[in-house]
């Protein structure tokens, strides 16, 4: 058996011992199940601020005083525009018939209890006025407009159309330019988030080895690079464990989303068209050993658990940084900016998954996912051997090998 | 393997000089140096583990024993000299045929005892079938196969230390290296420690361990290196060691005992109605007919080899000793 075939052979025993211990407890649940409660407060969080803010709006109103001649016109004028605010609905009309002082009977429409008068529109509709909230210059412009469109109406003696038109909705064959760019900052995101949320564990993957003293066990029998190699390996298996759970329920979404907002994401395509989704996969892999192997190199240097926490901050500066600049490699596509994201190793993954979106091109992303494999490997062995050195108190193997090797032939000479 | 002449010196022994050849041994190592910061732990330690033998590392604390295994093994690299480990140049290349059990015990608190010994045995290349199968078998001939399924944390100190002992055989290695293996066991579990270590022996697998206990080292190395200072000071056999100091005769004059000692050697001391001395080069023969003809004649007489503890404090030097306490 070649070194290299009983190293991989030791690192997956590791990572099969990891995954089993992490998997069979309570805390993996907890760990699986956490975006349920994240999912669960954010949903309390912004049913509460929704509730509020609908309580609020429920007693907004926009008021027009106008003579019982004018309320047709400006019933039909408000209907129309109506219909461009959606997505955006504003406070019911309330029109009222103006008494004595119209000016006064406006600004006392602001101190009424039952409603809350957002804008008021009074005076004629050729020169109207309209009191306003601070906060409500829309639904001023609004009633403005209103007034406008009623007094045209009026002035040219047609009556506005309510009936809606005839509109058919075309789907694109191919994804928009902006739809690819979104979809180019959506993957640099999630494969960040995913990363985030993660990679954090492999920090203390060595505390247990170092206080049960495992960790001399293990380096009698397994190299180092091994050991880490399979350390890594197991918190990996727990992270596709989650995304696969995760992944499975997020996979059934589109079928319950309300059609427009299926339509809507339609559009999100992405360059490579369907590679895009394994090469999102292969990304999140890399995106996740490279930091986590960073993480696990730190983390078994350091002798208490207060250290590795104290480690939590500058590991998630970092992570935001390599975010900052995939994200402006995604907006940027072809910039020398944006090619050093896709080259430095630590922020490849989420910029050549954001390019994925970008280009068509997929030669690239062999090279990437080779290069980004060879620093993985690299970062292990660095830590690894920081670990020989810092952790065991030991010298350098190289040396120690070719000293092995000179003494095997005096051996066999004598 | 032939018998070797034991060797008392300051001066690092040429181990794998001529005596054997390279596959008669399990361990060998010229001139091992390691460092720690300006302290050299190990200075130039030679040492020949020959097939098939129960083979004792014996120091005071501190003398470089941990040192030397861990150096010998692999686990760290020395700052000057040269290894080989069952015939293999580089320690690692015969991980899988290497059994270890270290000084600091160290074993997952959450894995079950069953599965730590396969654990440890896939470690080493055994599948984890064979591994559970053997691991089974193990701990009843241990007399622990109720703990079979219980998770090591809820074992004694004593009995995961067995445990883990267990899992460094699993794999049926051809060397055994056992680092203060009878450190922390009561004496039950140390005579069952005994019994499993010469059942690897016999079962044709070397054994390496090491020891500052001089009483489990006379009982079961067949060969010893007494190192101190982090230089060997004596390689040989249990015996060879004892020979280094002369025989010590106890001697019961039938008559006069008071006078008895005119006619005994100058170290001679009175013990009671007895005389306790050192036996002379030219034997004791000489010496008794004239005790005989002088007329105290011989109530008792015993002669003693002194034992591998009083030759492991001459070796090592009363000062080393005082330096360790």
């Amino acid at each position: 058996m070649s070194r290299f075939t009983r190293g991989l052979r030791q690192a997956l025993t590791i990572a099969r011992r990891d995954l089993k211990a992490m998997v069979m407890t309570p805390t993996f649940l907890l760990f699986l199940l956490s975006p349920l409660l994240m999912i669960g407060f954010g949903t309390i969080g912004s049913m509460s601020a929704t509730s509020a803010l609908q309580g609020g709006q429920n007693r907004e109103r926009m008021i027009a005083i106008v003579p019982a001649e004018h309320v047709a016109a400006v019933r039909a004028a408000d209907a129309e525009l109506r219909r461009l605010f959606v997505r955006s609905p504003r406070p019911p009309l309330v029109i009222e018939a103006p008494r004595g002082d119209v000016e006064t009977q406006a600004r006392a429409l602001f101190g009424r209890d039952q409603t809350d008068a957002v804008a008021v529109l009074y005076g004629p509709l050729d020169a109207p006025h309209v009191l306003r909230a601070p906060s409500a210059y829309p639904e001023a412009q609004f009633l403005g407009t209103v007034a406008q469109q009623a007094h045209r109406a009026e002035k040219a003696g047609v009556k506005i159309s309510t009936s809606p038109p005839d509109v058919e909705v075309v789907t694109r064959g191919e994804a928009t330019s902006s739809g690819r760019g979104q979809s180019a900052y959506f993957a640099a995101l999630g494969i960040f988030f995913l990363t985030l949320m993660l990679s954090g564990q492999a920090v203390g993957a060595m505390a247990e080895e170092r206080s049960n003293k495992v960790i001399e066990v293990l380096a009698a029998a397994v190299p180092l690079e091994s050991v880490f190699f399979g350390k890594l390996l197991g918190t990996f298996g727990s992270a596709l464990l989650f995304i696969g759970f995760w992944g499975t329920l997020f996979a059934q979404l589109p079928k319950f989303l309300p059609e427009g907002i299926a339509t809507e994401l339609g559009s999100l395509g992405t360059a490579v068209g369907p590679a895009f989704a394994p090469l999102f996969v292969l990304y999140f892999a890399m995106a996740y050993l490279l930091q986590s192997a960073i993480y696990l190199g730190l983390g078994s240097q350091m002798g208490s658990q207060r250290e590795i926490q104290m480690l939590s901050l500058p590991i998630t500066i970092f992570q935001f940084a390599m975010l900052g600049w995939a994200s402006f490699a995604a907006g940027n596509p072809g910039n020398w900016l944006s090619l050093g994201a896709e080259i430095f190793p630590f922020s490849s993954p989420l910029a050549m998954a954001a390019r994925a979106a970008n280009a068509p091109e997929l030669w690239p992303h062999a090279l990437a996912l080779a290069w980004q494999a060879l620093w993985v490997a690299i970062t292990v062995t660095v830590a690894a051997r920081l670990f020989r050195r810092g952790v065991l108190k030991s010298g350098s193997p190289k040396r120690s090998k070719r000293q092995a090797e000179r003494h095997a032939i005096d051996t066999a000479v004598s | 393997m032939g018998e070797r002449a034991g060797t008392a010196s300051a001066q690092p022994t040429g181990a794998t000089e001529g005596t054997h050849l390279s596959s008669d041994l399990a361990v060998s190592a010229t001139g091992l140096v390691k460092r720690f910061g300006d302290k050299r732990a190990v200075d130039g330690v030679s040492i020949a583990v020959p097939k098939g033998l129960i083979y004792g590392v014996l120091g005071p604390n501190g003398a470089g024993k941990t040192t030397t295994l861990r150096m010998l093994l692999g686990i760290i690299e020395p700052d000057g000299g040269e290894r080989r480990l069952l015939g293999e140049a580089a320690p690692r290349d015969a991980s899988d045929r290497v059994g270890y059990l270290p000084e600091e015990r160290g074993l997952y608190p959450n894995m079950k005892c069953r599965e730590a010994i396969a654990f440890m045995g896939a470690l080493r290349g055994l599948p984890w079938s064979t591994g559970r199968k053997r691991a089974g078998e193990l701990l009843e001939q241990a007399g622990l196969g109720h703990a079979a399924d219980d998770k090591i944390r809820k074992l004694s100190k004593g009995m995961a230390q067995l445990v883990q002992l267990l899992g460094s055989v699993v794999h049926e290695p051809e060397l055994l290296v056992l680092d203060e293996p009878f450190s922390g066991l009561d004496p039950v579990n140390q005579e069952r420690l005994e019994k499993l270590i010469r059942a690897q022996r016999d079962r044709g697998a070397t054994i390496l361990f090491s020891t500052h206990v001089m009483a489990h080292a006379e009982r079961l190395c067949d060969h010893l290196s007494i190192i101190a200072g982090g230089v060997v000071k004596f390689e040989g056999t249990v015996n060879e060691a004892r020979a280094l100091l002369p025989l010590k005769a106890h001697y019961t004059p039938h008559h006069h005992a008071d006078t008895a000692g005119a006619l005994l050697p100058a170290d001679a001391e009175r013990e009671n109605g007895s005389w306790r001395f050192t036996v002379p080069s030219e034997g004791i023969e000489a010496l008794l007919v004239r005790l005989i003809d002088a007329g105290y004649g011989i109530s008792g007489l015993s002669i003693e080899r002194p034992g591998l503890h009083d030759a492991f404090v001459k070796i090592v030097g009363a000062e080393a000793m005082e330096q360790v306490a």
